[in-house]
């Protein structure tokens, strides 16, 4: 049907060509080109050295770090974001746009004073620093400063992502769940949770990759002490500057492969989701063909 | 159950919704509260149904069944509704949205699962979807959508239903076969109801009773055939079907359009089918009027007319009286008044 109607509106062939070619062009110089150099110059030293530039102790420390940054910051964000944007989408309040845009502050301001700012909260000279400092506790040059900052720059993602889908759907199915009785815990996880679930992954997968690519807040805080304080983007940039390139590359590498398990784990998801939602639709199609 | 509203006023940031409305809906009754928008209507059954709290004042209360329930929650009060725009709950099929209210009950007063399907697949009977049960509400359309709406607010067995514009979205052969089908439903189970809407039609078609609503007050509540017969303002006439508007006079009791006619100014409705149209003028009571144009397709037909003495005249009449006048576009013609509803002019 679709492909019949269309015809008559085709666009000329030079110019279908000309669009195809630059998208093509485009992807491939930007994204692909910069990913298998990233793999070619990784194994240029041959496979052994690169197994020994991955499991070199300060590389796997500095997996470590960063899995542990963004295991705690999605599990900050899932509920910050949850809450902030059925607060937001749901209800009007005083001080409504004022959180908006709060939200969107780490979008706005560069990585780089992210870092600086929790340096100036919580550094040895800073606002919190000294008290904490007095129990033990110290934040900066620490995992909880890498920690922190890592959840205040990817704070915008999940919110982000739920706020509008969940200010399209509005709040009547809500409302209808709790004229039919039920309680605001049933409501939000039968009702609000289902309704938003793609969104919920996607910002997930989006704040999952900016958490562990992230460099400059990181950066700032962590201090770059080796083997203790250094996420994998640090160790890259370390690796890089000592001339080591080949391991650098090798480590970057972990990083990508970091992201793409990232976009398996999600795919596989929708991929349940579709096929628990499959079986009515199927009967549907099959009915309208009979 | 008998529904009693009792002095609510709603004022949201820069509007009144509601100014001190009372409302009483006799038991299994099914009530059209019927108004334009902005008139309130909505307001006062989402605060019937607890989604919005009217303006605190000690003598505000909503008693359903003899109980005040303004004080219990949404969830607490047991009200079946159903919204304009259905709002199913798209991740489940339509078995799963009849069935959550009984779902989400505490497990004590939960039904079993042969029990529960027993009563779902009743409800899906009543509105004739039994093959449509594991379907998704995207794959229905918008009459079949309002129908499992309708039946999810019935599977809680509420003390009253409420219907916020439920035929609103819907086209309009759809919306005249669902009707009747509420009409119908509503004979055999008999539940309390409140149908806002802002079709004149409808709500006339059918409710018991209409109570129709204008700048959040009732301007008048009676059944369908008081309303149209006998409004109670000028609101009310005009807001319910076409009507003339002359700025004629009352000679002995009786509307004069002719403008040398004696007697007090008044504001004079007329709706269409009670004007005449005659070819010589019978008497000084009418007024002469040029046709502008006739429209002929449907039951019957409708002649607009243009007068120097008053505003554009709208007349109907049957085929039969047609035929018989033979009249033309562009003709003068005499309008005569049959029936009006007089209202003292307002200076």
């Amino acid at each position: 049907m679709a492909l019949v109607s269309r015809r008559p509106h085709s666009e000329p062939v030079w110019m279908r060509t000309l669009f195809i070619g630059a998208s093509v062009a485009f992807v491939g110089l930007l994204i692909l080109l910069p990913v298998i150099s990233v793999f070619t110059e990784a194994f240029r030293k041959g496979f052994s050295f690169y197994l020994a530039s991955i499991s070199d102790p300060l590389a796997m420390s500095a997996l470590r770090l960063t899995l542990i940054t963004a295991a705690v910051t999605l599990a900050a964000n899932l509920v910050f974001g949850l809450a902030a944007s059925w607060l937001i989408a749901k209800f009007s309040f005083p001080g409504r746009n004022v959180l908006l845009s709060l939200i969107d502050l780490p979008f706005a301001v560069s990585p780089v004073i992210s870092g600086m700012v929790f340096v100036l909260l919580f550094g040895a000279q800073g606002w919190f620093g000294g008290p904490l400092a007095r129990h033990g506790m110290q934040i900066i040059f620490a995992t909880p400063g890498v920690i922190l900052a890592t959840i205040f720059v990817t704070f915008p993602f999940i919110a982000r992502e739920l706020i509008p889908l969940m200010q399209e759907q509005g709040a009547e199915e809500e409302e209808a769940a709790v004229l039919l009785g039920a309680n605001g815990w049933q409501t939000f996880w039968r009702i609000t949770v289902p309704n938003i679930r793609w969104a919920l992954v996607y910002g997930v997968v989006l704040a999952n990759a900016r958490a562990m690519g992230e460099f400059g807040a990181v950066s700032v805080v962590s201090g770059h002490i080796r083997g203790r304080t250094n996420t994998l983007p640090l160790h890259v940039e370390i690796l890089y500057n000592e001339y080591n390139f080949s391991a650098a590359f090798a480590v970057a590498s972990l990083l990508a492969l970091l992201a793409l398990v990232t976009l398996i784990a999600k795919a596989a998801l929708e991929w349940r989701i579709r096929a628990e939602e499959r079986p009515a639709v199927m009967e549907h199609a099959l009915e309208e063909v009979v | 159950m008998a529904i009693d509203a009792r002095h609510v006023s709603k004022s949201f940031a820069n509007y009144v919704a509601l100014r001190d409305v009372d409302l009483h809906v006799e038991q299994s009754e099914l009530i059209a509260l019927l108004g334009p928008s902005g008139s309130g209507k909505t307001t006062l059954l989402r605060i019937i149904a607890g989604l919005d709290t009217p303006d605190p004042n000690p003598a505000t209360a909503v008693v359903v069944d003899g109980q005040d329930i303004l004080d219990r929650r949404a969830s607490e009060r047991r009200v079946g509704f159903v919204f304009q725009h259905y709002a199913l709950f798209r991740h489940m099929t339509v078995f799963e949205n009849i069935a959550f209210g009984l779902r989400v009950r505490p497990r004590k007063l939960r039904p079993r699962e042969p029990e529960l399907r027993r009563r779902v697949n009743e409800l899906l009977d009543l509105i004739q979807l039994g093959r449509w049960s594991t379907h998704y509400p995207s794959q229905l359309s918008g009459g079949q959508r309002q129908r499992v709406a309708l039946a999810r607010a019935l599977a809680i067995e509420p003390s009253v239903l409420l219907l916020d514009e439920p035929f609103g979205a819907l086209d309009a052969k759809v919306r005249q076969e669902l009707r009747r089908w509420l009409r119908s439903l509503h004979a055999k189970i008999a539940v309390t109801s409140v149908l806002v809407t802002h079709d004149q039609e409808e709500a006339l078609e059918v409710a018991d009773r209409v109570v129709i609503m204008n700048e959040g007050r009732i301007e008048q509540a009676g059944t369908p055939d008081e309303v149209f017969h006998n409004p109670a303002s000028e609101f009310v006439v005009t807001f319910l079907g076409n009507v003339n508007l002359f700025h004629g006079r009352v000679d002995a009791g009786r509307p004069v359009l002719s403008p040398n006619a004696h007697g007090q100014t008044a504001r004079v409705f007329v709706r269409p089918h009670e004007l005449e149209i005659e070819r010589y003028q019978s008497n000084g009571a009418s007024v002469a009027a040029r046709i502008q144009r006739i429209q002929s397709a449907g039951p019957i037909v409708r002649v607009e007319l243009a007068s120097d003495h008053t505003n554009p005249i709208t007349v109907e009449m049957t085929h039969e009286r047609y035929h018989d006048l033979t009249i033309k576009t562009g003709e003068t013609v005499f309008v005569k008044v049959r029936d009006a509803r007089v209202f003292a002019a307002k200076i």
